[in-house]
Parts: C-alpha cells; structure tokens; sequence
C-alpha cells in the first residue's frame, strides 16, 4: 500500500518542479513550490504510519509552518516585485544574467 | 651575581619617553596643543635618569678589581636560530661605561638647550620624541653585549639620524639630505652585516658576545681576520662619515642645530670608533687592517681640513671639522691607540657640541642666518655665547691645556711612537689647518666690524636655557683633557687606565724625545694656524672670492658630483631600464596573467549565468538528481 501513496508524493513533487521550470508567472511559480512541500508532506506521513512513529507527524507539522510563514514572505515579496516592474513575469527579473 | 637590572632601564627611560611624548604628539598635533614646557620637562627626564644611572654604573664599576670590571644583564633571549642564541644583553664595562657618562651627559644638556631652541616650533613635540629615541638607541648600541644588539643600537639611531635631518620636512633639500644620509648609511651598514656574518661563520659557534668572541679571537684565521676587520670598517666609514662615504655628514646640517650637535658630533658619529675600539680584540691581531684604518682616517682628516677652511656657512665648517676629528679617532684607533681615539672621542664631545650649540646660540640670534660672511662682531651682543664658543674653539684647535690638545696629540704621539711617521705627519698640518679653520669662523663671527647692521642690532642673546648648557659643557671642553694627563707632565692617565680591561692594547714605549716632538709639532701647527687666521681675519675682511684651487675646495672637490656621475646616474638609468623593460614582460608576466587566467575562466562560464530563476531551478533539480543517484549507488540500494 504504502507505494501509492509515495508514488502519488512523487508525481506530486514532479509537477510542483515542472511547475517552477516552464511557468512564467510570479505566483504560479509560488503554487508549484507550495505543491513540493506538501508532496513532501504526504511522504513524510505516509512513512510515519508505515514505521508507527510520530517523527513524521511532527515533521509535517513544521513544514506547514514553515510554508505558512514562506507564503506570508513570499507574498509580501510579489507585491514588492509588482510594484517595482508592474509586471509579474519571472524573465523580467534578470539582473544576475552574466 | 650582582643584580644589575638597572642596566636595561638605561636605554629604557629614554625609549619611554619617545614613546609618551610621540603619543602625546601625535593625540594633540590637531587643535588644542600641549604646553612646551611639559614636552620639555618630559623629555629631559629620561636622559637624566640615564645618566644618573650611568653614573652609578661608573661607581660599582670602580669598586671592582680592574680584571673583574664588567656587568652583565640579559632580561630575555631575543631569538634562536640553530647554533645562534641571541640573547638581548647589556654589557657594562669601563669602555661602554666611559661612553654611557659622557652621551648621557651631552645629550642631557643638548635637551635642555633644545628647549630654548626649538621654542615656537610646531613640532616641538615631535622633535623631543624623536630626540628621546635617539639617544635610547644610541645607549642600546653603546650598551648592547653582542654584535647583534649593538646593530639594533646602530640601525635605531640611523633612523632617528634620517628623520631629524628632514625635521623641516617642508623643504625639499631637507629630505633630500634626509635621504641621502639614509642611503649612504646603507651602504656602510651592508659592510657591517657581512663583517658580523663573517665573523659569525668563523668563531661565532661558542657564543656570539663580546666576552667569547674575545676569548675565541685566536682561532680566527689570518684571512678571516682581515676579512671581517675591514667589512666592519666599511660599516665604521658609513657610520662615522669617512672616506668614501663622508659624503652625507655635511649634508644632514640641514637639521636643527642641536641634532647636529648631539648626533652629528657628539655621539653616533663616533659610534663607528667606539665599535672598532669594541672590536679591539680582533683588530690587534691583524696590523693590516689596522694600518687601512689609520690611513683611510689620517687621509679623511686632511681632506675634510681642506674642505672646511673655504666654507662660507658656519654649520657646514663645524661639520667638516667634525668629519676631520673622526679622522683623527680613527688614525688613533687604527695605529692600536685605542684608548687615545675613544679619549678623542670623549673630549671631542664636549668641545664639538658646545661648539654648535654655541653656533645655534649665534645662528637664532640672527634669525637663522648662517653665513659668516653675514655676521661680525657679535662679541659685544653675545658676551656669553662669546665666551663659551671661545673655549669651544682653543679646544678644537688644539691649544694646550684645553681638552683637545691632550687627547689630539695622544693620537699623533702614538702615531709616531709606532713608527707611523706619515701619519704623524699628515695629522700636525691637519692640527694646522684646524686651527686656521676654526678661528676664520671666531674672528669672523665674533670680531671685526658687523657686516649685516640690520640682524646685528636686532640680535640678543639667548635665554639662560640654552646658555647654561653652553657654560657646562665650557667648563667640560677646558677641564677634560686634565683626566688623561700625559705621564710625561707628572699626570696619572686616568682614562687610558681605565678603561684598559676593555682594550687589548699595548702602550708603544717611547723615549722623551719622541714625546716633545710629538706635542713640539702640535703646539707649533696650532701657534702658526691660528696667526695667520689672526693676520688674515681679526681685523675683520669681506667675503673672498674664490679661484682656481680655492674654488675647487669650496666646492669640495666636486665629489658630490662625480659620485652623482659614476654612481647615481648610472644606478638611475639601470632602474628606470628595469622598471620599462624587465618589469613589465618579465616579472610582472605572472602576476599579470592570473587575472588573465580568471578573466578567460570566467568568460567561459558567464554562458551559463542566464539571470532567470527558472533556469537556476533547473540547475539545481539537475544538481539534487545527481546527487540522490550518488547516494544511492553507494547505499547499494
């Protein structure tokens, strides 16, 4: 049982990847990230019922703090971004090109 | 052991106070200044500790038995390199005690005149704090118990030598003689190095102080031996102003008048004597060297006379008559008449610093004026500088009873009594020249009718700060001969005895005969020098014009400008040739090309730094793949 539920995690998390690589826009970039987390989630609890520990519980836990306060940052950095270029399109954002 | 930690407090307190006084310099030179009188009071108290030291070091000295006369203090080991243990140690014996008394003396009494001297100047401060450091050096050279820590002495007080030629920093020549004392000083101090090198190498194994390098002398070879004498001398010449290298010593009057007095007359001009005499014990062994001494000192006396009777400006005539005493030392030095040179040494301290201090007293008189032929008759306005300047001159010229006939001709007696009759010779004329030299100046300044109306009403005499120094040291210059009195007039030598444990030195046995010549010679080269200086100048006389040999001797020879030709010019061109041709295609090429490396690197990779974050992404998910199939693999999943 347990491989459906890791495989659905990595689906998940493939598509919170493809997500970060191929969209353009500020905040469906944010959702694909937010998509890996709880991919990671689902397989931390997953693997806690297999082993009948509670360290992967409390390691879900922290990570959806962690994602709360992550998308308090990450909002507050769009806003910024928006004001800034008036746009939400990531290529805009290219001052590290070499 | 007898305790003798005040030994390194001797160097110690005036070091102290270069420091106090540079930080109180340096933390007040901006904006609220401190009162010169604390900058005075505060440097004097060191060199008057030091000599009240000194002066007990003396005592306890004497209260040994004459073979037992040395003390030793070695508060810690300064390095230790395979067989060579340096430790940093103090010897006190009655040759570094004799120069101890008289350089904390001098230099005491030139603090105090600098007081009233350098009153006004905006860097009063500064200048005690360097004035302190010097002497702490020259007290670490004169105390130090290896060759070692007398080279620290010795390099500490060429630096101080450099920074108080260039005091009046604001003008160019200034520094340039800063510069070229410095340099010239370099040269001889490589001699110095080599000959410690040499000397090391020969019989430094057992201990590289005075005490077993004395005891091991003998083993020296005969090449060695010369080798080492002569490398040491090249030092002594940078150090002591002598032929070749006397070149810088006129220059660096471009200081204050009480650095000229303190350092390029009293003390570390005469460093380089006292290191021969130190070096007594090797120089004994090889005659040779000793005969090259004697000679490059005689030939430097006469050059430097020739010299000094056609100057116009009276610092630049006291500083070759300084560079001409040197000689003498070193005549006496090299003929093994050690204690006759460091006697010279002793007296020419006192007479040669109130002499210019004596001539700072004339030149603040007139507003830093120092031509002579722009002074005259200033004995009515100076009766005091007058007085003391007199004694100053009776001594360098050399007439009995004054200091400096006693220790001169203790000099050309053993030059004669050991058979160097040449040198004897050549030293009465240079007694001769000295004392139509020296009196040219007196009857200049101070006789005949004033030339300059103008300064010479307006001229006073100095403050009793500076005018109790001169009368001290007066009193010193017309007294101090009296402690060597010659044997033959009943005396006792006193300062040749005592300071006969330091020195390997055997007195030459001559007959009556020899002696009266000897002092016959000197009385008559004094009594004809100074008529025809009476004859030519009392009356007062205008500024000559110069021609033909006197033009080439008021213009030294030329030497400046041949040593600027063959040595300077061509030392330029080869480094201006490096710096435009080797430097930049050759050793420079490396440094050159690592930036290029990185420069190139760089350009390669730039490809890569697309600036999208989606792109980064994409490296890293690469990046993280890799690694989690690593991992795997070495899991043997």
């Amino acid at each position: 049982m347990i491989e459906h539920y890791l495989f659905l995690s990595v689906i998940l998390f493939c598509l919170g990847i493809l997500g970060v690589i191929s969209r353009r826009n500020v905040f469906i970039v944010f959702m694909a990230i937010e998509l890996m987390l709880n991919a990671a989630n689902l397989g931390f609890v997953a693997l806690a019922r297999l082993h009948v520990s509670m360290d992967g519980h409390v390691l879900a836990m922290l990570v959806m703090a962690v994602a709360a306060a992550e998308a308090a940052l990450a909002l507050a950095v769009v806003i910024l971004l928006h004001k800034h270029k008036g746009k939400l399109d990531t290529n805009i954002f290219s001052l590290l090109r070499g | 052991m007898e305790q003798t930690t005040y030994l390194g407090f001797i160097p110690l307190l005036p070091l102290a106070g270069a420091l106090v006084l540079g930080v109180m310099h340096v933390a007040t030179c901006q904006g609220n200044r401190i009162a010169e009188k604390l900058y005075g009071i505060l440097g004097c108290i060191g060199p008057v500790l030091s000599f009240i030291l000194a002066l007990k070091l003396f005592f306890s000295l004497k209260g040994l038995p004459a073979p037992d006369r040395f003390l030793t203090h070695e508060p810690f080991t300064w390095f230790s390199v395979g067989d060579l243990t340096v430790p940093m140690g103090f010897l006190a014996d009655p040759l570094s005690s004799l120069m101890l008394l008289f350089v904390t003396f001098v230099g005491s009494l030139i603090h105090v005149y600098s007081i009233g001297y350098m009153a006004g100047d905006k860097n009063f401060g500064k200048f005690f704090a360097y004035l302190n450091l010097f002497l702490g050096s020259m007290l670490i050279l004169v105390l130090g118990n290896s060759p070692l820590v007398m080279f620290v002495g010795w390099e500490g007080v060429g630096l101080c030598s450099y920074l108080l030629i260039s005091f009046y920093s604001e003008e160019r020549e200034n520094v340039v003689a800063g510069n070229k004392a410095f340099i010239v000083n370099r040269i001889g101090d490589l001699g110095f190095v080599l000959g410690m090198a040499f000397l090391f190498w020969g019989i430094g194994a057992d201990g590289f102080d005075y005490l077993s390098l004395k005891a091991n002398a003998h083993n020296l070879t005969p090449a060695l031996g010369i080798t080492v004498c002569l490398l040491l001398f090249v030092g002594a010449t940078g150090k002591s102003a002598q032929i070749p290298l006397y070149v810088w010593l006129p220059d660096a009057m471009a200081g204050p008048t009480p650095v000229s007095a303190l350092i390029h007359a009293a003390t570390m001009v005469t460093a380089g004597v006292y290191m021969v005499a130190r070096f007594s014990f090797l120089y004994i062994e090889v005659p040779v060297a000793g005969t090259v001494v004697a000679w490059i000192g005689i030939l430097t006396a006469l050059l430097a006379a020739v010299f000094g009777m056609f100057q116009n400006d009276i610092k630049k005539i006291l500083a070759y008559s300084t560079v001409s005493q040197l000689g003498y030392m070193f005549a006496g030095v090299g003929v093994a008449a050690y204690s006759a040179g460091i006697f010279h040494v002793f007296t020419h301290a006192f007479f040669k610093a109130l002499l210019f201090l004596g001539a700072g007293s004339v030149i603040l008189a007139l507003h830093h004026q120092q031509n002579i032929w722009k002074m005259g008759g200033l004995k009515k306005k100076l009766p005091i500088t007058y007085g003391t300047v007199l004694v100053g001159s009776l001594a360098l010229a050399g007439c009995p009873p004054f200091a400096g006939f006693f220790s001169k001709d203790e000099i050309l007696f053993s030059a004669l009594a050991t058979g160097h009759t040449g040198i004897w010779f050549i030293g009465v004329i240079v007694a001769g020249m000295t004392a139509y030299y020296t009196f040219r100046m007196f009857f200049v300044v101070f006789h005949g009718t004033p030339r300059d109306r103008h300064s010479y009403d307006h001229a006073q005499e100095s403050p009793r700060v500076m005018t109790i120094p001169l009368i001290v040291l007066a009193i010193g210059a017309g007294f101090a001969g009296f402690l060597n009195f010659p044997a033959i007039f009943g005396g006792h030598q006193q300062v040749s005895h005592w300071l006969a444990p330091s020195l390997a030195e055997h007195h030459p046995d001559a007959g009556l005969g020899v002696e009266f010549l000897a002092i016959g010679g000197s009385v008559l080269a004094f009594v004809i020098g100074i008529s025809i200086a009476y004859r030519k100048f009392f009356g007062g006389a205008e500024e000559p014009v110069y021609r033909g040999f006197c033009k080439f001797a008021a213009n030294k020879f030329y030497v400046d400008e041949l040593y600027a030709t063959i040595i300077v010019r061509p030392y330029r061109f080869i480094g201006k040739a490096i710096r435009q041709m080797i430097e930049p295609y050759i050793t420079d090429a490396p440094a050159q090309g690592v930036p290029w490396l990185y420069r190139m690197t760089g350009w390669v990779f730039k490809v890569v730094q697309v600036g999208y974050v989606r792109v980064y992404a994409i490296y890293m998910v690469i990046g993280l793949s890799i690694m989690s199939l690593l991992i795997s693999q070495s899991l043997n999943l």
